[in-house]
């Protein structure tokens, strides 16, 4: 395999390597640790509802697909993941999300053993008929207790007055009718484009010996022909949709989500457009910002307020989401403190602090096996160093995030509500 | 190896937990009160005030902008439940001076801002100020009014009241709205006085090194303070066995059903004699070899999720499970009938071995995160030594299948709270 160290001036250091497949490897050893984590992932998310592989048709596939594969990919002819992993007592688990799917173990004990079943699983599918109708039932379970989560609403809901045909407004696990359309053969089709090596990477943290888990994969993974995938193109207008929508369900009190579309020319951001975009959010609300002050003290926030600047292939949006009697009035605030910045400029001791708090907050993220993974998975999907952050934190200027506030467009927002039902 | 407790004054235990692979410091205040159903709104609030301003920080921007310069430093505040116990916990973590880019010397001044917020209340006349009183008490209204929102955790809420209706344990963690609407500017003062004069209080530092004079400057602080009528952490009121099992339900508009049930365990307390339980209750329904994760949810498709977890110190299990309505009674069924199995020892070596192994490794990875170690030691404070999760791990690798058993048939279905859609 091909390798490369990675060092960083806090004293950590990862190893990224390139296996003939296509896959990629990173490990950070952490000796004084006592557990490891790993996962095993695809650049395959729900927003994969079409593609095409090695120049062939574009195909569309049902909704929810990529997460039913997930919960599927556990099973095999002679029998489940699951009880693998419970004969050596690690801790078994995966997700999806919108880019991607990602197999993970995390133990103290048996690291060798729990590699050997994650590599085996992944590379193993078997769907039958009968597998996937029993499995329609769970995912259907699933899928009303995330309708009953107001949190979970409010963010999709947004999502779907934002984006008229990007498949990031479709819900992760589909709909009833949408799963209802899926079966083995599709499987098969999805997994056999999204799970080839040349897809896929590993990451690791943990107290593990890199050279021997290196060993370890080159022996485990099952070489195919590399693939090349056309991601499905889906003419995103840069405009919104509708900027208000409002869905009554059992809350005590408003929810929102308020987001910025951004108005975006190429499918993905670069880390310093990431890393300046948090710096951004923490000037407008964060909680040492005079914005924050002013929303605690009128009583429209609460502690569950919370920022994100949401990105992925081919959608940025800037979040502002919370509690609020007048969701409203928020809204209308973080449009004049957008303003006043865009016209005032960037209070520069303000800037210097929240940079300071990042910068220590990068540091932080290195005390946790499970966050340098997660870390090391972005890494794996963006192409980037690990450590690059840090760098950039030291670097970056309050003009880098000024530029930046062009990407908030007053009239480019969707107010998503969820109101108490009346009576 | 158990942790060694340092006496730092009346009533107020210290605990160093040296861990060096960890590049931030984590340095903890735990209060515990009785918990009384007429005072709990007012200690759960505390906290909250606390670090939310000081005399030194009277303005919460100020002390968020000071926390920023802090490269981060996190502040915690939190009010729980520990058994009878209220706990109310207030933390700040910071990273070692070494990461600084200037020289900083943040972990100094991180403990005497949290000392600063502890012992330096901002308050005038034996009274909070309005504004601050106000902007937390409609924060507490609106936590306590949303609980209702993720239906899962309500449901769990509501299985609690019902089934210790007329005793501490029933009351909600955060007080009633309406008895967070009575608190005054001084009832709430009194409430800070009485914290830091009556709690038992234990001090968890977790890091590299004990920061120079913490412990002796926390000494010299309390020396300032009348300690009197200290909380008896030892005082444990078990569940006991329902004369007749409670059945409720209740209706919201929702899509999905919840069916929550409340168990009584004979078996009760500190880690020693609980360890069997924590394995009956993890083949009962802990991890997917479970008896609920493979019969309820994979064979019979009943449930997404169906769990059971236990709250040894009061010797309560709970099931938590969201169904289709029409399912509730076949489940509810389901779920009694894994319970005699293993009461009759119908659990598999695999089973057993499994759980063990689960249990064990998942313990053994407490020392890599602080705040799980936080956890962990702010829970263990009925006893004159506090177990490790080591230690704990080799309790479990050791616990023998009639032991299961033995908890198992101490186990008896006391509560059982449904919350169903509306309608047919």
């Amino acid at each position: 395999m091909r390798k490369e160290v990675f060092e960083s001036p806090i004293g950590e250091s990862y190893v990224k390597a390139v296996h003939p497949s296509g896959l990629t490897v990173y490990i950070m050893e952490k000796p004084q640790y006592t557990s490891a984590y790993a996962v095993f992932g695809t650049k395959y998310g729900s927003i994969d509802t079409k593609f095409s592989k090695n120049g062939g048709e574009t195909v569309a596939v049902p909704e929810g697909i990529a997460h039913f594969l997930e919960h599927k990919l556990f099973e095999s002819e002679d029998g489940d993941a699951f009880t693998r992993f419970a004969k050596t007592g690690a801790y078994a688990n995966a997700f999806t999300s919108f880019d991607r799917t990602c197999y993970l173990f995390s133990c103290s004990d048996k690291f060798y053993d729990n590699l050997a079943i994650l590599l085996d699983f992944v590379q193993s599918p078997y769907f039958t008929e009968q597998t996937v109708s029993k499995e329609q039932g769970i995912i259907g379970q699933e899928i009303k207790m995330y309708d009953d989560s107001p949190t979970w609403r409010v963010m999709f809901n947004m999502l779907t007055d934002m984006y008229h045909n990007h498949p990031v407004k479709i819900d992760i696990a589909g709909t009833v009718e949408s799963i209802a359309k899926i079966d083995a053969s599709l499987l098969y089709k999805c997994y056999e484009t999204f799970y080839n090596p040349s897809n896929m990477f590993i990451c690791i943290a943990g107290n593990v010996d890199t050279e021997k888990v290196l060993k370890q994969i080159e022996g485990g993974i099952i070489i195919n022909a590399p693939v090349t995938i056309e991601r499905g193109e889906f003419n995103e207008p840069e405009e919104i949709v509708k900027p208000f929508v409002k869905q009554s369900l059992a809350v005590s009190m408003p929810m929102f989500c308020f987001g910025y579309k951004q108005k975006i020319k190429t499918p993905d951001r670069s880390l310093k457009t990431k890393v300046c975009m948090q710096l951004l959010l923490e000037l407008i609300c964060g909680d040492a910002s005079p914005l924050y002050a002013r929303l605690v003290k009128d009583g429209l926030i609460n502690d569950e307020f919370e920022t994100e600047y949401f990105n992925g292939h081919g959608y940025a949006t800037v979040i502002f989401e919370g509690e609020s009697s007048n969701p409203e009035r928020v809204a209308e605030l973080i449009k004049e403190e957008v303003e006043r910045i865009k016209s005032d400029g960037i209070d520069k001791k303000l800037f210097s602090a929240v940079k300071c708090s990042m910068y220590g907050d990068a540091i932080r993220r290195f005390n946790n096996v499970e966050e340098i993974a997660m870390q090391l998975i972005e890494c794996a999907m963006c192409d980037y160093d690990l450590f690059e952050e840090i760098k950039l934190l030291k670097t970056v200027t309050s003009d880098d995030v000024l530029r930046r506030l062009e990407f908030l467009d007053n009239d480019n927002t969707v107010l998503s509500v969820i109101s108490p039902k009346e009576g | 190896m158990s942790v060694d407790i340092t006496r730092l004054s009346d009533g107020v235990d210290g605990i160093f937990i040296r861990n060096a692979r960890f590049n931030t410091t984590l340095i903890s205040f735990n209060f515990y009160m009785p918990l009384d159903k007429e005072r709990v709104a007012e200690y759960a609030l505390l906290p909250f005030v606390m670090t939310t301003c000081s005399n030194k920080y009277p303005d919460f921007s100020k002390l968020n902008y000071k926390l920023n310069k802090l490269y981060g430093a996190k502040l915690e505040a939190s009010a729980e439940k520990v058994g009878d116990l209220q706990l109310l916990k207030m933390a700040v973590s910071v990273i070692d001076d070494k990461y600084t880019l200037d020289g900083e010397e943040l972990c100094a001044q991180a403990c005497e801002l949290l000392m600063s917020l502890i012992f330096e209340p901002k308050a005038e006349d034996g009274a909070f100020f309005e504004e601050d009183l106000k902007r937390e008490k409609r924060k507490a209204i609106e936590h306590i009014r949303g609980e209702m929102n993720e239906k899962r955790i309500y449901a769990k809420k509501r299985l609690i009241e019902e089934m210790y209706k007329n005793s501490p344990y029933g009351v909600s963690k955060c007080g009633t709205e309406n008895q967070v609407q009575k608190i005054t500017r001084k009832s709430l003062y009194k409430a800070w006085k009485e914290l830091i004069s009556s709690a038992y209080v234990r001090v968890n530092v977790i890091g590299n090194s004990l920061p120079v004079g913490l412990f002796e400057s926390i000494t010299e602080r309390f020396g300032e303070i009348k300690r009197e009528n200290i909380t008896d952490c030892f005082n444990i009121t078990p569940t006991r066995k329902a004369v007749k099992v409670k059945e409720i339900t209740e209706n919201m508009d929702i899509s999905q059903g919840k069916l929550v049930m409340g168990f009584s365990s004979r078996t009760y307390g500190d880690d020693i004699k609980t360890a069997p339980m924590l394995v009956m209750c993890d083949i009962f329904g802990g991890g997917p070899y479970s008896r609920l994760f493979t019969n309820v949810r994979e064979k019979m498709s009943l449930c997404y999720y169906c769990l059971a977890s236990s709250v040894r110190v009061k010797g309560l299990i709970t099931v938590d499970s969201g169904v289709e309505k029409q399912n509730a009674d076949k489940a509810k069924e389901e779920i009694l009938k894994q319970l005699e199995a293993v009461k009759k020892g119908e659990f598999s070596d695999f089973e057993f071995e499994s759980s063990i192994k689960s249990i064990t490794d998942s313990l053994k990875t407490y020392d890599d995160s602080q705040s799980s170690l936080d956890l962990w030691y702010s829970l263990r404070i009925s006893s004159e030594k506090a177990v490790s999760p080591q230690e704990m791990s080799e309790l479990v690798s050791k616990v023998e299948r009639e032991q299961i058993t033995d908890v198992a048939n101490g186990v008896f279905l006391h509560t059982v709270y449904r919350l169903m859609p509306e309608g047919a």
